[in-house]
């Protein structure tokens, strides 16, 4: 069950990909997320995917707060990226333990980019609004 | 000899009465004395004029004029004005100021002008008069007192002062606004250019708009504080005002009065205000942001130790069980991390007095190669040791450690993947301060982008186990606590270099 076919999971804390796993396993969400530690090593994925004719993510969940390329400058480098494939469509959701007024309002500057704003622990009710 | 018709004669009597008749009745205080060779000084003749405004009774009218005189000349002043008539009998002419004590109306000042004549018999003539001028001696006298009370006050203030005639663009500078400019202290007249080549270039613009404000009458007194320079080449901060006292027909300026005054140690308490203010501000966004890091790192781990316990108490495959209890292992750790690194920075900010040794810096950098020989030789690190053997530094030895390790281990993480890497250590002096150079060829610093909060938010998230996470935050505060600053160079893909200004 998933309305996602490719999904990316972009977040420096390794701890964190174990537990999305077993969050969507738990929640019988059939899909297999593909990890990155920070911003760059997701841009780099999916500027290759452009050279090679593929179609984009149609899902991200983003953290904020990466070393070498953080969260906002991956959606800065992802509207640039993303301007050869108007038409494909990706969804994306930041997820971050930041609950600091500058990131919330930050978010606000991103929302053409952005879906809605999580705070991790993610809960059931979060993973039920994104499938 | 000249001879006269007896109808000549009558009409110049005639004449004579009506003259004396005019002089009698006119209101100056007109008088004729007469000085013979031998003998006693009579009045010639008196103006009814004298007679009232002397305040002389009948029956003194009749008395000789000595005793007219010393009833009426203030005795202090009565042998100089005898000696003064005695004096002038050989001149054209006889002025003489004197005092006169009157009936009525009491002391009063006086100024006699008078024409002296000699007659063939040897006596001399003095006409003339006298004027009352005791409303301006008193005006005098106020002028002087207050010119007294002016000099007494300029003298017991350090204020100088300055009075500028427009039209000759000369200024009159007393010996206190030459002081200030380490002249001799002496009143002096020299042009305005003297003062405004003087004035600081990027003081002047202002000094010259705020001069034109008054002049233009937007402003009821000109105000400006400027830096000038001195004799010894450095400027002071000089707080200058005036006032036109004097405008013209056409309302131009004429006369600029006004003042200096050394403002200098204000000027200086402001700046050090200025700076603890940006300190204090500097100290306060770093610790406000430094909440954001350890609310974001304890939400971070904590939020993890949840999900993570969830997964263990659901969960029934032992595998899964296994690597959820890694997890909690390193969630654990970086907690207690978290908490270390808050507990680290609350004492630098709560120390008093932090301690100081002489340091040896080599001494320093080699223990912190050998913590970090596992890591440099994995990445086979290259590192340019140019600091002189005998180089000190007078710190604190837990900060000095805590510095170059920090420095050290984020050259070495964030190196770049297409080069070896390469750190090097120097030590510059500059203006007596010493300058700790630490210089890599890694990814570098956007730092545009991140310039501000490079010793804040960025590189201080790392949830990585292997990462001092807070590492630059905690750096800064420790080289802030021991008066030091800290800044960086750096440009992206080529490399950065972060100077550490020591003050001992």
């Amino acid at each position: 069950m998933s309305k996602f076919k490719e999904v990316f999971v972009v977040d420096d804390d390794k701890v964190f990909h174990f537990i999305i796993k077993k969050l969507f396993t738990k929640n019988n969400i059939e899909i297999n997320p593909s990890f990155y530690l920070n911003g760059l090593e997701a841009i780099e994925t999916i500027k290759e995917k452009i050279d090679q004719g593929t179609s984009l993510p149609d899902l991200i969940l983003l953290d904020i707060n990466m070393p070498i390329m953080d969260g906002w400058q991956f959606l800065d480098e992802f509207r640039q990226t993303r301007k050869t494939k108007p038409d494909e469509k990706t969804v994306i959701y930041l997820v971050s333990s930041s609950d600091s007024q500058s990131d919330i309002n930050k978010a606000k500057e991103y929302q053409d980019q952005i879906k809605d704003y999580f705070f991790k622990p993610m809960t059931l009710e979060d993973l039920q609004k994104i499938f | 000899m000249e001879t006269y018709e007896y109808s000549d004669l009558k009409y110049l009597e005639e004449k004579n009465n009506f003259f004396k008749k005019l002089l009698f009745q006119s209101p100056d205080l007109i008088f004729q004395f007469n000085l013979p060779k031998k003998g006693k000084l009579h009045f010639s003749f008196l103006s009814k004029s004298v007679i009232t405004h002397f305040e002389l009774a009948p029956h003194e009218k009749s008395n000789d004029a000595i005793t007219v005189l010393k009833s009426r000349i203030l005795p202090e002043d009565y042998l100089g004005f005898l000696q003064s008539i005695h004096e002038s009998r050989l001149h054209r002419e006889w002025i003489h100021e004197f005092r006169a004590v009157l009936p009525i109306r009491g002391l009063r000042w006086y100024k006699a002008t008078a024409t002296v004549c000699s007659n063939e018999d040897g006596s001399v003539d003095f006409y003339g008069k006298v004027t009352d001028i005791t409303a301006y001696k008193e005006q005098e006298l106020r002028l002087k007192l207050s010119e007294q009370r002016f000099l007494f006050a300029l003298e017991a203030s350090s204020e100088g002062i300055w009075d500028l005639d427009v039209k000759t663009q000369k200024v009159f500078y007393s010996s206190q606004s030459m002081k200030m400019l380490e002249f001799e202290a002496k009143d002096t007249i020299d042009s305005i250019d003297m003062w405004d080549n003087r004035v600081h270039p990027s003081d002047k613009e202002q000094y010259l708009v705020d001069i034109q404000l008054h002049i233009n009458n937007v402003t009821p007194y000109y105000e400006n504080a400027q830096r000038v320079l001195t004799q010894s080449g450095d400027y002071k901060w000089i707080l200058s005002r005036g006032k036109i006292i004097e405008r013209d027909a056409r309302n131009r300026p004429l006369r600029i009065i006004g003042t200096h005054t050394d403002i200098s140690v204000q000027k200086e308490k402001e700046k050090v205000l200025q700076q603890t203010v940006e300190i204090v501000g500097a100290q306060n966004s770093r610790l406000l942001n430094f909440a954001h890091i350890v609310s974001h790192n304890l939400r971070s781990h904590s939020g993890n130790i949840k999900m993570l316990l969830d997964i263990i108490s659901e969960e029934s495959d032992e595998e899964i069980i296994r690597e959820s209890f890694t997890h909690l292992r390193s969630s654990s750790h970086a907690l207690t991390q978290t908490i270390d690194h808050l507990k680290e920075l609350v004492e630098i900010q709560t120390e008093l007095i932090h301690k100081r040794e002489n340091l040896n810096i080599n001494t320093f950098l080699g223990k912190t190669l050998d913590i970090l020989a596992e890591e440099i030789n994995k990445n086979k690190v290259v590192i340019k040791n140019n600091i002189c053997s005998e180089q000190t530094i007078t710190f604190n030895p837990a900060y000095l450690e805590s510095i170059l390790l920090n420095f050290t281990s984020n050259a070495i993480k964030y190196s770049h993947p297409e080069r070896r890497p390469v750190i090097s250590y120097s030590m510059v002096v500059k203006n007596s301060q010493k300058i700790l150079k630490i210089r890599d060829n890694g990814l570098g610093i956007n730092l545009e982008r991140h310039g501000k909060k490079i010793f804040g938010m960025y590189k201080t998230f790392h949830k990585n186990q292997d990462s001092r996470g807070i590492g630059l935050f905690i750096t800064k505060n420790q080289i802030e606590a021991m008066g030091g600053t800290v800044a960086v160079q750096s440009q992206v893909g080529k490399g950065t270099t972060f100077k550490i200004y020591f003050n001992e």
